[in-house]
């Protein structure tokens, strides 16, 4: 690891290059992270809470053609879609956000691989910003990450004072990205930012995830889940706003007699049509075994399939559920 | 890269009418390197297209042993199958695959086989047969037991009515009570009634069993009682698809995926997995 | 609130309910609705003006429903609601989603609730739909608690907005909202929050036909939301849960108040205000314009 210090105004002035170079900015707004037009934009605050939503659009959009149809008498013709290969770099991003590409990958690259991610994650850069808040639904240290957490980010800043930032280079991809801006960079001192880093306060870790992943499979049938299933609603908002949450539809769109394209849309456990059999039958019929299979998705399968937690511990879906679930609070209780 | 979405196009040569509701496509990939290269085994399954409808899933009804086609079979239900239902010979359809796992064909080499199937179940099973079939000799005993609800709704009947004359498989035919017509020749009563009357051995025997989840919920026991082991009941899950390819999130049953580590489980494997199916 | 935590467990104890759908606090700021089916839970029971949930959408939930036949006999729902969500309840049994004798309407004298969890309460954080609200006391009620304070004085900002977007043309109209339709992710939060919404399938979740894509592009997400607010016209109550829902910050409410102001212009009627008056949707009257009519 690496440590150079970048000033504000310099960074700044980094930004408006990459603005110009007409590669996409995102940096966190007030209620996502949205395309930067100009620098002065940027709030560079690591005092904020995580945004409403994550930037998982951008890498695993909300709604993408992966297919192109054109029927004739007998016969279709197919054409292939294309992945637009601009290159995003996330600024600011929390680190409870920063790793969210490197759990989904897992699942988009087992076996089959899944070519509009691939492409898409590959031309991310991210530059994490060390957190230095957190409110009664941040869980980060929960799910083995913490508020200085590096891990998924390419660079990380930290904040030395109001107008510095300590540089971290984590991997090969931040390195070269960072090279051709040597100019702003000047030699690190990592003694100042472990003086930051020391004083970071962390939430307290609500729960040991390898007691709730033995708990889950061996609760399967507890009556902890009706209750829960009596109070949710079933809107997927808490899937859609989740940083590594990831099941998907697939549709078709006519948008003429001949002419049409194949989706790949976001979609939610939550809901009561996502696995619902054409013949009536439904295996997950109820909004209990619903919320179960979305806590077991998240604490015991992923772990089990890919060794890791389906989860950044964000809270963005307790700030945001309409009827006020915690899934901090829920994941905690999986005990005796 | 390689689009994993993308089908493979095929046309509709033959449309059989195997019931009132249940038809089966033979189809032909139009990209002769697809249709040289096109490989799968029984008890796999894939993801057909009604473009501008969406795409459905079904098993692979022909056996792997048939090169020169391949076949699914349908029941119209939903969306994709009642726009399937609409097309002709001739028209084009997509399909992805083969994915998910298969019946041990290799395996139960040198073993008695039966086959216990109940309506649209017929449709992997009979794919296994004609496999089964075609490889004769490296099998003992073949017995059949099929039965539907009524006569009209037996599928593939002339495949029954070949492997009813045939010396080396024992066909037992079935329909539900008040399912048969005058003329009807065949045993009357539900597939386990029928199972504990024939009464196959069970020593050296592997079970192949697909079927409605209550046709199964009561065979079960009768085949225990017969002296089957779980581990030798072999069966299918369906469960909601979309992508095929362990990425979509519908069909998973706890930890296992139906469409990556299924559809094929033996019941051994069925009963140890959370009974959310 | 003694005397609500009372007033529920004996309910309870009396088998007089199978339930109180009420409200429990999660923080200084914030509550949670609860479903309480044991007296005991009684002493969860809250009310303040972070009682934000309408809680009469539980009545069209299936599994709530059917804590009303746990018993051998036919048993009530009691519910903890805010005037305005007794207007809810008002609009459900006009629509014979419930009846009147299935509800125990537990209610309070109300003086407003916060716009959002974590806010303060005062004339700068009031909720919208309480800044011009008249109920301070509900139209009907089984049993009331609290007295009648002052409301927040506050300015009507929604109303502000609504005459701005009517003075706008078409065209600048058409592009504020695609660019706030641009932000849905069809998330149906707005849906499940909804009393209203009600429809065992809705017209969404259709495929044969598919009315209307399911995919968040301009499109589909025009067609969804546009489709709701004319399934809602005279029917929304105004309760305000669809614009709290939304995790993009969509203001829905903007629609539907516009709708509703439509429907009270045209028809004078104001949905959940009556037990006596058929629903505006369900009644034709004579003196109706004949060219509203498709």
């Amino acid at each position: 690891m690496e440590e150079k210090i970048i000033t504000k105004e310099d960074l700044l002035k980094l930004c408006d290059d990459i603005i110009a170079k007409g590669h996409t900015l995102l940096a966190p707004g007030i209620a996502e992270y949205v395309p930067v037009t100009n620098a002065s934009q940027i709030q560079l605050d690591s005092s904020a809470l995580p945004t409403k939503a994550s930037y998982k659009s951008y890498v695993f959009p909300k709604a993408e053609p992966i297919l192109y149809y054109k029927r004739s008498k007998n016969d279709v013709q197919l054409i292939d879609a294309d992945v637009d290969g601009k290159k995003i770099i996330v600024l600011g991003a929390k680190p409870c956000d920063t790793n969210s590409i490197n759990i989904m990958r897992h699942l988009f690259n087992w076996d089959y691989e899944d070519k509009f991610f691939d492409l898409r994650q590959k031309h991310f850069i991210i530059i994490g910003l060390m957190c230095n808040s957190f409110d009664d639904y941040c869980f980060c240290t929960s799910v083995g990450s913490s508020p200085v957490s590096e891990e998924g980010s390419d660079l990380f800043l930290i904040p030395l004072d109001e107008e510095t930032f300590a540089l971290r280079i984590v991997t090969e991809k931040g390195d070269e990205f960072i090279q051709q801006y040597s100019g702003f960079l000047k030699e690190g001192d990592e003694t100042r930012s472990f003086a930051v880093i020391e004083k970071v306060k962390h939430p307290e870790k609500a729960f040991d995830s390898k007691q709730v992943h033995e708990w889950l499979g061996n609760n399967f049938e507890s009556p902890k889940w009706d209750g829960i299933g009596n109070v949710c609603l079933s809107c997927a908002q808490c899937a859609f706003v989740c940083p590594v949450c990831h099941c998907f539809d697939i549709v078709d769109e006519d948008y003429s007699y001949s002419e049409g394209r194949r989706m790949k849309n976001w979609d939610g456990c939550q809901f009561g049509h996502f696995t619902l059999h054409a013949s009536g039958h439904n295996p997950r019929d109820i909004q209990s075994k619903r919320y179960r299979q979305r806590v077991n998705h998240k604490f015991r399968y992923y772990v089990d399939k890919f060794g890791q937690i389906l989860c950044t511990g964000c809270g963005r879906c307790s700030r945001g559920c309409p009827v006020s679930i915690d899934i901090k609070e829920i994941v905690a209780n999986c005990k005796d | 890269m390689n689009n994993i979405y993308m089908p493979h196009l095929a046309e509709i040569r033959e449309i059989i009418d195997e019931s009132p509701d249940t038809r089966t496509f033979r189809l032909k990939f139009k990209d002769a390197d697809t249709a040289n290269s096109f490989e799968f085994k029984a008890g796999q399954f894939a993801e057909y297209s009604a473009f501008g409808d969406g795409e459905s899933t079904f098993c692979i009804a022909s056996s792997p042993t048939h090169k020169e086609f391949i076949e699914c079979s349908f029941k119209v239900y939903g969306k994709v199958t009642q726009s399937l239902q609409r097309l002709n010979v001739g028209d084009t359809i997509g399909i992805r695959g083969p994915y998910g796992n298969w019946f041990p064909l290799d395996e139960l080499k040198g073993k008695n086989l039966l086959f216990i199937a109940g309506g649209i179940g017929m449709a992997p099973v009979r794919c296994v047969i004609e496999n089964v079939l075609d490889w004769r000799e490296e099998y003992k005993d073949v017995t059949i037991i099929y039965g539907a609800r009524s006569v009209s709704d037996l599928i593939y009947k002339q495949e029954i009515g070949e492997w009813k004359i045939r010396p080396d498989v024992t066909t037992v035919v079935t329909v539900d009570p008040g399912g048969a017509t005058p003329s009807w020749d065949g045993e009357v009563g539900f597939v386990p009634a029928i199972l504990e009357k024939t009464a196959p051995a069970s020593e050296n025997t592997a079970v192949i069993l697909c079927g409605p989840p209550v046709m199964i919920k009561f065979t079960m026991p009768v085949l225990t009682k017969l002296g089957f082991r779980d581990e030798d009941v072999y069966t299918t899950l369906e469960n909601r698809m979309k992508c095929g390819l362990g990425k979509c999130g519908r069909c998973n049953i706890g930890n296992v995926y139906v469409c990556k580590d299924g559809p094929v489980f033996t019941y051994a494997q069925i009963k140890k997995l959370p009974q959310e199916f | 609130m003694e005397e609500l935590r009372k007033y529920a467990k004996e309910l309870l104890e009396k088998g007089e309910v199978a339930a109180v759908i009420g409200y429990q606090q999660v923080n200084e700021r914030r509550t949670k609705p609860i479903i309480v089916t044991d007296p005991a839970d009684a002493t969860k029971l809250v009310f303040n003006e972070y009682c934000l949930n309408n809680l009469s959408v539980y009545f069209t939930r299936a599994r709530i429903r059917s804590l009303m036949r746990t018993k051998d006999k036919p048993t009530k729902l009691a519910i903890t609601a805010k005037p305005c969500d007794v207007h809810s309840i008002i609009a459900l049994i006009q629509e014979n989603q419930i009846q009147r004798n299935d509800v125990h309407i537990i209610s309070f004298y109300c003086h407003g609730v916060v716009r959002d969890f974590g806010c303060e309460f005062s004339g700068d954080y009031l909720a919208s739909k309480c800044i011009t609200c008249e109920t301070h006391k509900p139209l009907y009620y089984d049993k009331i608690f609290g007295e009648d304070k002052v409301t927040p004085q506050a300015s009507d900002k929604s109303l502000a907005k609504i005459k701005e977007l009517e003075k706008m043309s078409s065209k600048e109209r058409f592009d504020y909202f695609k660019s706030e339709f641009d932000k849905c992710i069809k998330c149906y939060a707005c849906r499940a929050v909804c009393p209203l919404c009600y429809c065992q399938r809705c017209i969404t979740d259709k495929t044969i036909p598919r009315w209307i894509e399911s995919s968040s592009h301009g499109r589909g997400n025009f067609a969804w939301n546009i489709v709701r607010a004319f399934h809602l016209s005279g029917r929304c109550t105004g309760c305000g849960e669809c614009d709290r829902a939304c995790p993009m910050d969509i203001p829905l409410s903007l629609i539907n108040r516009r709708m509703a102001m439509e429907v009270k212009d045209l028809f004078s009627f104001v949905s959940g205000r009556s037990l006596e008056t058929p629903t505006l949707v369900g009644s034709f009257d004579k003196k109706d314009n004949d060219e509203i009519f498709m």
